[in-house]
């Protein structure tokens, strides 16, 4: 299968990428396909927060091409002669609203945050994963209170959905934020390091609600973490270091 | 009763009652969004501004206050600016404007010729000197904040609770936290005003912490700051008319004892 092809969910070729002068993705090459379950470990510092973010368009790539449900968020070329009479800024606005439109068929849970020090309950905390369906002007209706609710049924959090998140132990927060994830009726799920910082019970817990959420609803899912992932469980996991996929 | 409805007739208390109840309703809203974001230095930041702001006014001979007034404004909206193109933490920002405000306020009235306690007037603040023209900012800054907490609602949200996640989901998290900062910084300047440097806490900073003590959401939160808000300042002004108090020392010690019975309390119900 080539980069770029429908099956291809994610596509990401020669990408370089990082912070001013630090370069920390280097002619990084990858493609996922729908429905796959991708593990990348590596250890601290090798690029693996920065591919998600290159993948969410919070990171421009400085080189190499990025696309996304065929869609090209970095690096397109320009063929056509309207294309190539664009100016910068222009493409830039383009480059900007394919992103906005890719982030919403984004699902992210990021690793364990220390508690939030505004109140928040568990299903409001999951109705803000509906934002982007709803935004400024349009606040979230009954549809999307009914996918929250049925978010929070799907990671056993219903009998705690009144609870405020700051009453809650480490995994039943990162349960609540793998809901507000999947909230957003996700086409490809993005997570950044989500059993960092839980107990050993906590850890196996998540891993396998994961798991089980990936075989129920297919939903294409990149994890990234410095911990071990059980590798009969994924599609495929891959290592990363310094930059580098190995 | 009567002797208060007299006193609301002269426009010199009117404008001072309606300046409480306004900022009382409006600007403690804000104090959720400086515990939220931990800009609880942000006040003291401002303060010393506000010196270096009356330092200037009196150097080219006016009053502190307006000089204070104008400084923290102008101030507030350079802060959440420059903290975003420079990519420079808010407390970074707040410690660069705090030492250079203070060293700039000395030199300035050393320069002038000013005595230095004169300029110490503006941490007391007066607010039977407020002008109809404060009032007027008073009032569109509270409807500013209104209107910012109801269209941006959910967006204030996010960024309170997770700014990674807000900019994941998509949320122009740069331009809310600007338009905090700043809506902050003119709440300062406001209150800055009405009650003096020292006591601006009273006003915008202790509602909100009151508030996050008993509120179960973000919406309850911001409910809660006005109430207790309304309580703490209109309940000092009125204090202040009946006991012949100063208006703003009345109102501070009003928002404390709102604070202390809401740690008391939360500390019962738990």
């Amino acid at each position: 299968m080539t980069p770029g092809s429908p099956e291809a969910v994610i596509a990401l070729s020669g990408v370089h990428a990082g912070y001013g002068s630090t370069r920390v993705l280097h002619d990084f090459s990858l493609t996922v396909h729908r429905g796959e379950l991708v593990g990348v470990v590596g250890p601290n510092g090798s690029g693996k927060t920065t591919l998600l973010k290159v993948l969410l368009g919070l990171v421009e790539p400085t080189g190499g091409r990025v696309e996304i449900l065929g869609r090209t968020i970095s690096g397109g070329r320009e063929t056509g002669r309207r294309t190539r009479r664009m100016n910068g800024s222009l493409r830039r606005r383009l480059a900007r609203r394919e992103r906005a439109r890719v982030r919403r068929t984004i699902g992210y849970l990021p690793q364990l945050q220390a508690p939030p020090a505004l109140p928040i309950t568990v299903d409001e905390a999951v109705l803000l994963g509906r934002w982007g369906r709803y935004s400024w002007l349009r606040r979230p209706d009954s549809e999307d209170r009914r996918i929250a609710a049925e978010c929070v049924e799907m990671v056993g959090m219903a009998e705690l959905a009144r609870r405020d998140l700051k009453t809650l132990s480490g995994g039943q927060r990162q349960r609540t934020s793998l809901a507000r994830a999947l909230a957003r009726r996700p086409e490809m799920l993005l997570m950044d390091e989500p059993t960092t910082y839980l107990d050993k019970s906590a850890k196996a817990d998540l891993m396998v609600r994961i798991i089980d959420l990936h075989e129920l609803l297919g939903i294409t899912t990149i994890m990234v973490t410095h911990e071990e992932v059980p590798g009969r469980d994924f599609d495929r996991v891959l290592r990363m270091e310094e930059g580098y996929l190995l | 009763m009567s002797d208060i409805i007299a006193a609301l007739s002269i426009p010199v208390i009117r404008h001072a009652f309606l300046g409480m109840l306004i900022a009382g309703g409006t600007l403690s809203l804000l104090g959720v969004v400086i515990v939220s974001l931990h800009l609880t230095a942000i006040r003291f930041t401002l303060m010393h501004i506000g010196l270096l702001g009356a330092a200037a006014g009196m150097s080219l001979g006016f009053a502190p206050g307006p000089g204070a007034f104008t400084l923290v404004l102008v101030a507030s909206v350079v802060m959440g600016v420059t903290g975003k193109r420079f990519s420079i933490s808010a407390s970074s920002v707040m410690g660069l404007f705090m030492t250079g405000s203070l060293a700039a306020a000395f030199l300035l009235l050393a320069i002038a010729g000013v005595p230095a306690m004169d300029v110490f007037g503006v941490f007391a603040g007066n607010i039977l000197l407020m002008t109809r023209l404060d009032l007027i900012f008073v009032a569109v800054l509270g409807a500013a904040v209104i209107t910012v907490f109801a269209v941006a609602y959910r967006e204030i949200e996010l960024v309170l609770l997770d700014e990674e996640l807000a900019r994941a989901l998509g949320v122009p998290v740069d331009l809310v936290t600007a338009g905090l900062f700043v809506l902050v910084g003119a709440g300062v300047a406001a209150a800055l005003r009405l009650v003096g440097a020292l006591l601006v806490d009273a006003i915008i900073l202790l509602p909100g912490i009151a508030a996050l003590r008993f509120a179960r959401g973000f919406g309850s939160a911001l409910l809660l700051s006005a109430l207790f808000g309304l309580i703490a300042c209109v309940g000092g002004f009125f204090g202040a008319l009946v006991f012949d108090l100063p208006i703003g020392a009345s109102a501070a010690a009003a928002s404390t004892l709102v604070l202390a019975l809401s740690v008391l309390l939360s500390r019962l119900k738990n």
